[in-house]
């Protein structure tokens, strides 16, 4: 009887410990000028994203467009539109959801991979730790934009262009996962170093005596301890995932149905936009592209600096 | 090594001492230009040395005082984080970024250093007072080998020729016995000792005024620390060196130095000819740190430890910086910052007990 | 350097090698349906590169052994088939025509950015929080968000459509490579000079950022007291003393970046029109031409694998410590 008590009071005394320990960070963290600079501009970005038709409308297609080809910027149109009269601020706000929405669904396979990879190299060690770094090894050394550049094609020949799912289409999928198959081995790494030394640690070989399985012990004792670590490299991660995604959709390995910035800078390109001066088709989208991936870096360094602990004692 | 104390062994073959005389007259440059011929090779007066850490000041050193004559060595000693290295650091101004020198003055012959921007400053580094940094690893540079970073003082701060700086750099790691066959190496290729040796040589590259040895055997095992210590000895009667030594081994300091400097929390406790204070330890952290030596010529290195704690230098406590750990504490001593007593034999404690001492005589 | 170290490195970098090669014959060959199904779907084929390709593959034959040894034993000679888009050309031929424009432009770009890079980042590192250090990572740290498309389409609408400086794309005039000597290399300067900026920027945020972050790191090494302990000037402890240990990471980093010369600057050779491995690469892609696209990444991937070696070899001569 008096266990359970004891454990309870644990638990939540733990919680609390926690919820100062959250505290005293956010009041760390919102002493970082950097930090809180990036954290703004993604939260403007993400409002955008989550609801662009409340601030801009549904959007515009060629037989939807509202203006006309070229024009560009004016009181009806701020940002001006592009070669089918697209209003050009209606499709950056929408591409603001697309790349963003393509960027965290790539962050988040990145990391499951990564993270899942890194806990069981860095705990299992021996050969399944060898193996799974020679491979995460050969994943860092390939170029992998030339690698996705040819993933993306044939995955989408595999599994066709029309497939949807979960109202992203095939082609916008593809790109995720080409972007978690070539950047998962960076995650792995740093997680299997970390876990590499917490398994040194005395409160692990203290579960291990008691009896704990394996799994469990990854779970409980581990898996939280490495948590500081996966979100400063999610941040930094994230930024990379939308940087590439950019790229992709730029050369045409984008969705014209589903625009995302890259996707929209692509039809620019291929319009002749720069060469015939209408700047309007490429500012709009390059600056949100920029502002973003700035952001997230200036998030992930400030994270970094704060949460990472030999990042924290180099200072 | 079972002498008793106070009498320094000497080496029958060494050459006599020179004196302070014929120390000035052999220095090979020209003194600096403000230089007082007839001013004390070093007076330290009231050095304050403080670092910047969040809201406050750490009070590493503070109101320190202390003087250097030619031909002298002088040990500094005291438990780690009292202050040694930074007041020796502190007079040629190698402070981390956080460090300021809040007050007191440090003339080296009669020229006030404190004073000096940081440009000026230069022309006495090295050339005037050298440093046998502590760990000679990462105090050498790793990929330059090693003749080149003893030439590179010589090279460009006394305008000698490469050429010449880089004969002077062999004849230097001669003098300290590096055999000629290892002329090229870099640091890492060489072992600890021989390492030290090279930093010994780079010291003396300039042919400095003072050298100060901030605790240059410390990293070595007990054989390499015996015949560095040798060395340097050796060099101090050969060419007159002015040393400081850092260190918190008395035995090292019983060995090489002529008068010795007990320093605690950033003040001075106790200063005064070696063969004195050994024998008779006036200040009472003086004598605990003589008591956790018994014999300090024995080679035990078990230091007994003295109950408590040195104080925060954030806040030091306003008396007395040792009155918590005293064994003779009074109650004048957590209240009153104990001034110096001045005996006869030239010993000066700052302590209390020594309020009204019958040797004083006017500071 | 020791047998060893380098016999290490050169077996690693062998079996890197070979699991790419493995990567790229398994890539088309373990995909449902696949390599008929992707070779094969491919309108432009004429009858002749579909026997050619056939026979190539050996699709008849088993998977293995048959077709690993034969596509082993044809890579390894340098063929890697004949291309779809350019028919009748060898996948060998149509690389080589364009990899030397790739190699000027990304090559002098790596070249420019390097030295600027360094620079910058050196001085911003030494004089921590000054105004050097403020703008310049300010700006590293802007540019390195860019991609090379967000630099160079901005450049062409302000020196090429605006001013009129530049022309906006390819790398030479009508006609301009055949005028006598001094105009034609003028000819190309004035058209290599906008890619040329865009890939120099894209690159310089990142070593000017690892540089200064290098130099911080060493700023607080016990010998660079050492060094401000022997009274030097500031200028010379930088230059003697914290450079040369600042740049080990650096030249690795160089190292392995000259690699990716090769992979290029892919968007920058696109909004340009350069006619390199870049653009050569997305003509491929759009025309769905996978034995050009396969002896791209082939070609790509072995060559970042060799950088790497040599940036372990250069690190090796380098420091004197892993040199031993």
């Amino acid at each position: 009887m008096s266990a359970t008590i004891s454990v309870a009071s644990a638990r939540s005394q733990r919680w609390r410990l926690r919820g100062t320990r959250l505290r005293t960070f956010a009041a760390r963290y919102s002493g970082r000028k950097d930090g809180m600079l990036g954290l703004v501009v993604l939260a403007a970005f993400t409002v955008l994203a989550l609801a662009p038709d409340l601030f801009v409308g549904p959007l515009e297609t060629a037989t939807r467009a509202t203006a006309h080809a070229f024009d560009a910027p004016s009181a009806q149109h701020f940002f001006g539109a592009d070669d089918l009269g697209r209003d050009m601020l209606n499709r950056t706000v929408h591409g603001a959801r697309i790349s963003m929405t393509i960027g965290l669904l790539a962050t988040v396979i990145t990391l499951v991979f990564g993270v899942v990879v890194g806990l069981v190299a860095g705990y299992s060690g021996g050969l399944v730790d060898n193996v799974l770094m020679r491979v995460a090894d050969f994943f860092l050394v390939l170029p992998t934009f030339v690698l996705a550049l040819i993933l993306a094609p044939v995955l989408i020949e595999v599994v066709g262009a029309d497939a949807e799912f979960l109202g992203i289409r095939a082609t916008l999928l593809v790109i995720v996962v080409v972007i978690g198959i070539t950047s998962w081995a960076a995650t792995a790494r740093i997680i299997r170093s970390q876990t590499l030394s917490l398994k040194q640690r005395m409160f692990v070989d203290r579960a291990r005596v008691v009896g704990v399985g394996p799994g469990r012990i990854i779970l409980r004792h581990i898996l939280p301890n490495v948590v500081n670590l996966i979100v400063a490299n999610a941040v930094l991660t994230f930024a990379t995932a939308v940087l590439t995604e950019t790229t992709l959709s730029f050369i045409g390995l984008g969705d014209p149905f589903q625009p995302s910035w890259g996707q929209i800078l692509n039809g620019a390109q291929s319009s002749g936009a720069a060469g015939l001066g209408a700047w309007w088709m490429i500012a709009p989208p390059a600056a949100s592209v920029v502002l973003v991936i700035l952001a997230f870096t200036l998030m992930g360094n400030a994270l970094d600096d704060l949460l990472n602990p030999k990042a924290r004692t180099r200072q | 090594m079972s002498e008793p104390m106070g009498e320094p062994a000497i080496e029958p073959a060494l050459t006599p001492p020179l004196t302070p005389g014929q120390i000035r007259g052999r220095r090979q440059w020209p003194l600096p230009k403000q230089a007082d011929p007839a001013a004390p090779l070093l007076q330290v007066r009231n050095l304050q040395t403080y670092f910047k850490l969040g809201s406050g000041w750490v009070k590493a050193v503070d109101d320190v005082s202390f003087g250097l004559t030619d031909g002298e060595a002088l040990g500094l000693v005291g438990e780690s984080g009292c202050g040694k290295t930074t007041t020796a650091l502190s007079l040629v101004r190698l402070l981390p970024t956080n460090g300021r020198i809040r007050g007191g003055s440090v003339e080296l012959f009669g020229i006030d250093l404190v004073a000096k921007s940081d440009l000026a400053l230069q022309r006495y580094r090295w050339r005037e007072i050298s440093i046998i940094f502590q760990g000679a690893m990462n105090a050498l540079n790793p990929v330059i080998q090693v003749r080149r970073q003893i030439a590179e003082p010589i090279r460009y701060r006394l305008g000698q020729s490469e050429a010449a700086s880089q004969k002077r750099a062999e004849e230097l790691l001669d003098l300290v016995g590096i055999p000629s066959r290892r002329l090229g190496a870099y640091p890492h290729e060489l072992s600890g000792g021989m390492r030290q040796r090279a930093m010994i040589a780079m010291a003396l590259a300039c042919d400095p005024a003072i050298v100060i040895g901030d605790e240059p055997t410390t990293a070595l095992d007990a054989m390499v620390q015996a015949q560095i210590l040798q060395l340097l000895e050796q060099l101090r009667r050969e060419l007159g060196l002015s040393l400081i030594l850092i260190t918190h081994d008395l035995s090292v300091v019983a060995e090489t130095c002529d008068r010795v400097l007990v320093m605690y929390a950033g003040r001075v406790a106790e200063e005064g000819p070696v063969a004195r204070v050994f024998t008779e330890p006036r200040h009472p952290y003086t004598r605990k740190l003589l008591g956790a030596f018994p014999n300090i010529r024995s080679d035990r290195r078990t230091l007994e430890t003295i109950p408590g704690e040195p104080p925060n230098l954030l806040n030091p406590p306003p008396g007395c910086r040792f009155a918590p750990r005293c064994p003779q504490v009074m109650p004048v001593c957590t209240e009153v910052v104990p001034p110096e007593a001045v005996f006869a034999d030239g010993v000066r404690v700052a302590c209390h007990l020594y309020e009204t001492p019958v040797h004083e005589t006017p500071a | 350097m020791s047998g060893r170290y380098l016999g290490q490195r050169v077996l690693q970098a062998l079996g890197t090698i070979v699991a790419i090669v493995l990567l790229n014959f398994l890539l088309f060959r373990l995909m449902p349906g696949s390599p008929e199904r992707i070779l094969l779907r491919n309108p432009n084929l004429s009858p002749q590169v579909v026997e050619a390709t056939r026979a190539r593959w050996g699709l008849d034959k088993p998977l293995l052994p048959d077709q690993l040894v034969a596509y082993i034993g044809s890579t390894v000679q340098g063929d890697f088939g004949y291309s779809f888009k350019f028919r009748g050309q060898s996948v060998t031929s149509v690389i080589a025509d364009r990899i030397g424009p790739t190699l000027l432009l990304v090559g002098l770009g790596e070249l420019i950015s390097a030295i600027a890079g360094i620079a910058i980042g050196a001085y911003a590192g030494w004089r921590r929080g000054g105004l050097v250090d403020r703008v310049g990572s300010g700006a590293s740290l802007v540019l390195y968000s860019m991609p090379y498309f967000v630099i160079g389409m901005p450049l062409i609408v302000i020196f090429a459509a605006g001013l009129g400086w530049f022309p906006t794309s390819g790398m030479t005039s009508v006609g301009g490579g055949d005028r006598p000597f001094p105009a034609n290399l003028i000819d190309l300067a004035r058209h290599l000079a906008l890619p040329l900026a865009t890939v120099s920027l894209g690159l310089i945020g990142q070593y000017s950022i690892l540089m200064r972050s290098a130099i911080i790191e060493t700023r607080s090494e016990d010998y660079i007291t050492t060094a401000r302990a022997k009274g030097l000037r500031d200028g010379r402890v930088l230059r003697a003393h914290a450079f040369p240990n600042a740049m080990l990471p650096m030249v690795t980093l160089i190292a392995i970046n000259l690699g990716y010369v090769i992979g290029g600057a892919i968007t920058a050779e696109i909004v340009f029109s350069w006619p390199g491995l870049g653009t050569l690469t997305i003509t491929a892609l759009s025309a769905r031409d996978y034995p050009v696209l396969q002896g791209i990444f082939l070609l790509v991937a072995v060559s970042v694998v060799l950088a790497n070696l040599a940036a372990d070899i250069i690190y090796g001569i380098l420091d004197p410590r892993v040199r031993g």
